[in-house]
């Protein structure tokens, strides 16, 4: 009865973790990538240059520019620089009739000079945080996708856990070199070792799509009228229509300071001004994500802007909220520094391999039995194409958008959209090489056009920008040159990746024909 | 964090010695019992005791994350290096053991 239990989930394990595992694979790897979004978007708009902090002057500058812009807008938004995202970023609202939304334009300031920086068009790191549980589809399919995966996930995870006899005994177990063996030991490391984080960014990204995927016990409370339930949710942002007489707003900085004084010193994420030309102008001061492990949805703080008296202090979240709060927090990692976010980064990349050695290992079981003969099944054929475009393919993708960044033109028309062309053009020919070449080929050639394509980023940078690695090491702008780096790194992996898989198709041919040799003898 | 790192690696790497197969593997012998309840018990204190500094330095909710994260590195270095370099990996959990105290010392 136990064993046959055990089978059970092994064989659930092994087949939900092949449907959605390649799916899962571009999740991971691009939700690990959005560790890095801001990194990311500072790179690829490289425009933007990095400044010392200092938010009094950032904020003044910002006012200055949207009294003169925008003085007649429904709403401002002001968001600081921070050390990962060195743009200072302000956003207005037009104002329409009431009923209707204006539309937004956002610009980017330098927070020294004011002006506005010429920065090119991109979606930066915004794209690969979208994609991850967005999946570049419309509304809401991609999120209902993603979210099925990640209950796949779950489910892989807690069968996983079930299949794996001896998760103590072999807990400090990795014997390399010796084929399937070590495949499946690999597997097994990176999914035990790293458990606690696998089980908690999966769990917490179902919390996160709570509301869509059990809409059931707010529509029991609330009705149809499921804004309802948002609105007091999040009180926060209720603030008082606009009288329609003019009125002079003050300063930001003294009610940026009280703020921080409510909050014992802690940081300024967005400033938000709600009709910044009238009387009745409301100042909301949020707080920023990176100082607590659980996520506020409002932590802020309002002023009246024409005479600055303090308004509302948002209350303590309560139980629920914090419990909701920390798992959407634990997921964003908002509130991780340096070192913490490279753990993340880490752990993320484990989870990934987990996935990538789990569909090598479903294949190279099966592939084993049909060795010999010169054709392989379609469906086997089909998972090994499907390996190789999902794996190399993705990074050959990733790679691509880079690129794409640095040589289109930065006056070209709907140049961010082009940048995702690129990516999906890029994948899509992956995917028709990995059909045309035979396996071993096709690894070896993805993974090197990978490694090449990744390793020269660095120089590519240097000839499009001023800004290469000389100069960003010296200036300590390490989101500039640690994303150097990193695409430096992973060329390299990719690079060894290639090599060990050269030599693997290297030697098998010899030992096929040793075999062929003996056999031969044998029957002489 | 990097106190918590040292306990942590020292400690996984005590619980990896307690086995027979690895203290096999590392050492060339088997361990005695009570040397291999010694290096559990060891191991196990040092994973849990390694909560302190974190918390202490970050705060409950961030140290406990911290903690977290430095637990499953840890390990994660260890089962790496044990393969390809048996010995690095026992000098440098010698090394964590020797330079906690100064870690200590830096964060008090």
């Amino acid at each position: 009865m136990k064993e046959g239990f055990r089978q059970a989930m092994a064989w659930l394990h092994t087949w939900a973790g092949l449907i959605f595992g390649w799916l899962l694979f571009a999740i991971f790897l691009t939700g690990t990538l959005a560790y890095f979004k801001d990194e990311i978007t500072h790179w690829m708009q490289p425009e933007v240059q990095a400044h010392p902090l200092d938010d009094g002057r950032s904020l003044a500058v910002a006012q200055s520019y949207l009294q003169q812009q925008a003085p007649t807008a429904a709403s401002w938004f002001i968001t600081l620089p921070n050390s990962r995202d060195p743009g200072l970023s302000v956003m207005w609202q037009d104002k329409v009739e009431p009923g209707k939304r204006g539309t937004f334009i956002q610009k980017i300031l330098d927070p020294v000079s004011g002006q506005p920086v010429q920065a090119r068009d991109s979606k930066g790191g915004e794209f690969f945080y979208r994609f991850h549980f967005q999946l570049q589809m419309p509304y809401p399919w991609g999120r209902w996708l993603s979210t099925i995966a990640a209950m796949v996930m779950f489910v892989a995870l807690i069968t996983g856990i079930i299949t794996h006899k001896k998760i103590f005994k072999d807990f400090f177990t990795f014997r390399p070199r010796k084929g399937q063996r070590s495949w499946l030991d690999g597997h097994n490391a990176v999914g035990v070792l790293v458990l606690p984080f696998h089980l908690m960014i999966t769990y917490s990204s179902l919390v996160i799509f709570m509301s869509m995927v059990m809409p059931a016990p707010i529509m029991a409370s609330y009705g149809d009228d499921s804004r309802a339930f948002f609105k007091e949710l999040f009180p926060n942002t209720d603030n008082a229509p606009a009288l329609g007489q003019p009125g002079q707003l003050l300063p930001l900085l003294p009610m940026y300071q009280q703020a921080r004084e409510q909050w014992a010193g802690g940081h300024v994420g967005r400033v938000a001004v709600n009709n910044p030309g009238d009387v009745n102008a409301s100042v909301n001061v949020f707080r920023a994500g990176s100082d607590s492990v659980v996520h506020d949805f409002g932590n802020t703080v309002s002023f009246s802007g024409t005479t600055g008296e303090l308004l509302r202090v948002s209350g303590e979240p309560s139980l629920p909220a914090v419990i909701g709060g920390s798992f959407y927090g634990l997921h964003m990692g908002h509130f991780a520094g340096p070192v913490l976010r490279w753990l993340y980064f880490i752990c993320g990349l484990a989870g990934t391999a987990m996935i990538g050695t789990g569909l090598v290992i479903w294949l190279g079981k099966r592939q084993l039995k049909h060795a010999k003969s010169a054709a392989m099944p379609f469906e086997l054929r089909l998972v090994e194409v499907l390996n190789i475009a999902s794996m190399a393919g993705l990074m050959i993708a990733i790679a691509a958008f880079f690129w794409a960044n640095r040589l289109l033109p930065v006056s070209f028309a709907a140049r961010s959209d082009w940048e995702v062309q690129a990516f999906f053009v890029a994948w899509g020919l992956s995917l028709l090489h990995a059909m045309l070449r035979r396996a071993r080929r096709g690894w070896v050639e993805q993974l090197s056009i990978g490694a090449l394509l990744f390793m020269a980023i660095p120089l590519l940078n240097a000839i499009t920008t001023t800004q290469h690695l000389g100069v960003s090491l010296l200036n300590g702008d390490w989101a500039m040159a640690g994303f150097d780096l990193t695409c430096l790194a992973s060329g390299v992996f990719l690079a060894w990746a290639a090599w060990k898989m050269q030599r693997r198709t290297a030697s098998q041919p010899k030992a096929e024909r040793a075999r062929g040799l003996t056999l031969k003898q044998e029957a002489g | 964090m990097l106190l918590a790192l040292l306990m942590c690696y020292a400690g996984f790497t005590a619980l990896c010695l307690s086995t027979d197969r690895h203290h096999g593997e590392l050492l060339h012998q088997k361990p005695s019992p009570t040397r291999r309840l010694g290096l559990r018990l060891g191991g196990w204190l040092l994973l849990i005791a390694a909560i302190w500094p974190a918390v202490l330095a970050a705060g409950w909710s961030q140290g406990l994350v911290e903690w977290c994260a430095v637990l499953m590195l840890s390990a994660l270095l260890l089962v790496l290096l044990l393969p390809y370099r048996p010995r690095l990996a026992l000098i440098l959990a010698g090394l964590s053991l020797l330079a906690s105290p100064v870690a200590a010392f830096a964060l008090s």
